[in-house]
């Protein structure tokens, strides 16, 4: 009776170990496994799919009309502005959305209603701003740019890394090097580590530099 | 790369003591540049307040003959660091553009540089820095609130270096002189403090930092400091270049 019991327990503290262990592991050489809030992904407050904006194939995505359409394969940059002259890409106001979306998509959408509301369209609470929520964010301790890092790779096209479904063409076709194919998200997740040494070996790669003080301080 | 390259400066700043009228614009423009937490009265009777730079008060004579003498004090990014080498974990590092670098995130706050560093110009953070509600928002994104238990000092304001670095990159041009100014240099109203590049020979600071007044503080601990100060001339006094070396 006692064995069993004793060997079950033991497999038990076995299995947790076993979890933990993988969570650590997973966590220090990229992202933990996603579970219990590290999820690299989120519900943001509007479900804005990248396909739909970004992407250049044919999707699943049907429209007001009811026919599935081609994605729009507007540029990154379209609608993160600063990213080519600042340190933040930014995410553009409400405001931005509804020079489209005033006319553009079905009334009755949900999530194009919350669009509209906020940007004061429809109801009379006054245009408020939407809480987009972060998916990308690195310790207050990093300084990352991304203007030189724009900058350099639309100068030099072999460094990039993975594709994109969207233009390829200008500084729209590096981000996939450090986000992944966003343009084939229907929900932006972090699929890349950006941890430190993923970031120091692109840097000795590239002549850029290595010292502490160009990421910390 | 081309122009601006990483590690082709020699950051440093001449101090002319001659033109500064300790008004303390400095140490206020340094205090919110770089996020340091408000020194209360608490904190300085305690002798923990931080201030990456300070002006020091000298009386000279006897009233009513009584003159006030100042000194403007900030990091000395030696050349030859005595905190540098007795650092356990190697957070605090000279780096090829002459600046005696501290890596926050590295430190583990043994406050062992502290006591090594002659000028006293390291601070260590005994406390997680507050705000006042009203003040949040007046932070400097680009410079890190250190936590308890960090060491802090004068970065000479690398952020600032870094972003006309990156701004002369992109523009592919060299940086312009002048272009870098330290949050206290930009505030001194006399041009007491002047920041600049050692290794271009035709920028101020080259030129400044020749003149016979020229002297370096504790010039005989052989620190090799990057800040260099310009002894007071004095109208009754006449003061050769050697006796400025020893005179403050
Ligand atoms: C260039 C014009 C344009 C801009 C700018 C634009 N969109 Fe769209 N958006 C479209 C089109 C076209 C569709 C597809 C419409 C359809 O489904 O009929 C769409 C679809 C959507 C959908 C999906 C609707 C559904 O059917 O589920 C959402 C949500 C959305 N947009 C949100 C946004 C947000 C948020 C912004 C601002 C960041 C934005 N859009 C900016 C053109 C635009
Ligand atoms: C129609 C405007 C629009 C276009 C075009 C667009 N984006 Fe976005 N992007 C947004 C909005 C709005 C968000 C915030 C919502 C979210 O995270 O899904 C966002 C979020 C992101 C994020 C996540 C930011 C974070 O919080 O970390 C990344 C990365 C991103 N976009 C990359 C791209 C790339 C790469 C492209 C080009 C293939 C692109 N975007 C094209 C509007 C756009
Ligand atoms: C060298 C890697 C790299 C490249 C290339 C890159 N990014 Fe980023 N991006 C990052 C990192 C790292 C962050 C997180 C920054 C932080 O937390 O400070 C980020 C954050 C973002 C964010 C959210 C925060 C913000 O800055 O507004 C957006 C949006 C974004 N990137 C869009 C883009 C777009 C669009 C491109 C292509 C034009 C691009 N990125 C290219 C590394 C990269
Ligand atoms: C794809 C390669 C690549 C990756 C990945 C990358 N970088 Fe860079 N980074 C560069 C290059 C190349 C430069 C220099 C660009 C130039 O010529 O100005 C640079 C420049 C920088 C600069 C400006 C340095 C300065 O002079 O002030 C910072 C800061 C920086 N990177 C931070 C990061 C961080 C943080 C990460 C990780 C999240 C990262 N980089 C990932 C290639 C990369
Ligand atoms: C190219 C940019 C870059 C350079 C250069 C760089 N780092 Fe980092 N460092 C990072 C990034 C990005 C992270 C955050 C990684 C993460 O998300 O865990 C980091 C994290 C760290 C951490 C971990 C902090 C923590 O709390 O987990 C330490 C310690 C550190 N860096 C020290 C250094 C030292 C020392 C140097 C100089 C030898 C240096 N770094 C140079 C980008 C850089």
């Amino acid at each position: 009776m006692l064995v069993p019991v004793l060997a079950l327990g033991g497999l038990g503290v076995f299995a947790v170990m076993g979890v933990v262990g993988a969570f650590v592991i997973t966590g220090w050489l990229g992202q933990p496994i996603p579970v219990l809030g590290f999820e690299q992904t989120f519900d943001q407050p509007i479900d804005f799919p990248h396909t739909v904006h970004a992407s250049l194939k044919q999707l699943d995505h049907v429209a007001a009309d009811g026919q599935t359409m081609e994605g729009l394969g507007l540029d990154c940059t379209f609608c993160h502005r600063t990213v080519t002259t600042q340190a933040n890409a930014g995410v553009p106001p409400v405001a931005f959305c509804a020079t489209c979306h005033g006319v553009i998509g079905a009334e009755d959408n949900a999530e194009l209603t919350i669009l509209r509301d906020a940007a004061d369209i429809i109801g009379d609470d006054g245009p408020s701003p939407v809480n987009w929520r972060r998916v990308h964010r690195l310790p207050d301790h990093v300084r990352f740019v991304h203007e030189p890092h724009i900058r350099y790779l639309t100068a030099n096209p072999s460094e990039v890394k993975n594709s994109t479904d969207g233009v390829t063409e200008g500084p729209s076709g590096v981000c996939s090097t450090c986000h992944g194919n966003v343009a084939a998200m229907q929900q932006v997740e972090q699929v890349e580590s950006l941890k430190m040494g993923q970031c120091v070996d692109c840097h000795r790669d590239n002549g850029a530099p290595t010292d502490c003080a160009a990421c910390h301080y | 790369m081309t122009t601006a390259e990483f590690g082709t400066h020699n950051w440093g700043m001449v101090v002319d003591v001659d033109k500064c009228i300790g008004c303390n614009a400095c140490v206020i423009a340094c205090q919110a540049e770089n996020n340091i937490p408000i020194n209360t009265q608490d904190r300085v009777e305690r002798a923990r307040s931080i201030s990456w730079i300070r002006v020091e008060r000298y009386w000279e004579g006897d009233f009513p003959d009584a003159k006030a003498r100042f000194i403007p004090i900030m990091c000395q990014h030696c050349e030859n660091a005595p905190c540098e080498p007795v650092c356990p974990v190697y957070a605090t590092y000279h780096n090829s553009e002459g600046l005696n670098v501290q890596v926050y995130n590295r430190c583990v706050g043994t406050r062992y540089c502290a006591n090594g560093c002659p000028y006293i110009v390291r601070f260590f953070n005994y406390w997680e820095p507050v705000w006042p509600e009203s003040l949040r928002n007046h932070l400097n994104p680009d410079v890190t609130v250190r936590s308890r238990g960090i060491m802090e000092k004068c970065s000479f304001c690398v952020h600032r270096i870094r972003r006309e670095s990156r701004n002369a990159r992109s523009a592919g041009v060299e940086i312009a002189d002048g272009a870098v100014q330290t949050a206290c240099s930009s505030a001194c109203p006399t041009s007491a403090l002047n920041f600049g590049n050692f290794n271009d020979p035709d920028s101020k600071v080259s030129k400044m930092k020749d003149d016979k007044r020229h002297y370096t503080l504790l010039d005989q601990f052989g620190t090799d400091p990057n800040v260099i100060y310009l002894a007071k001339i004095d109208a009754d006094k006449k003061i050769s270049a050697g006796e400025a070396a020893t005179h403050g």
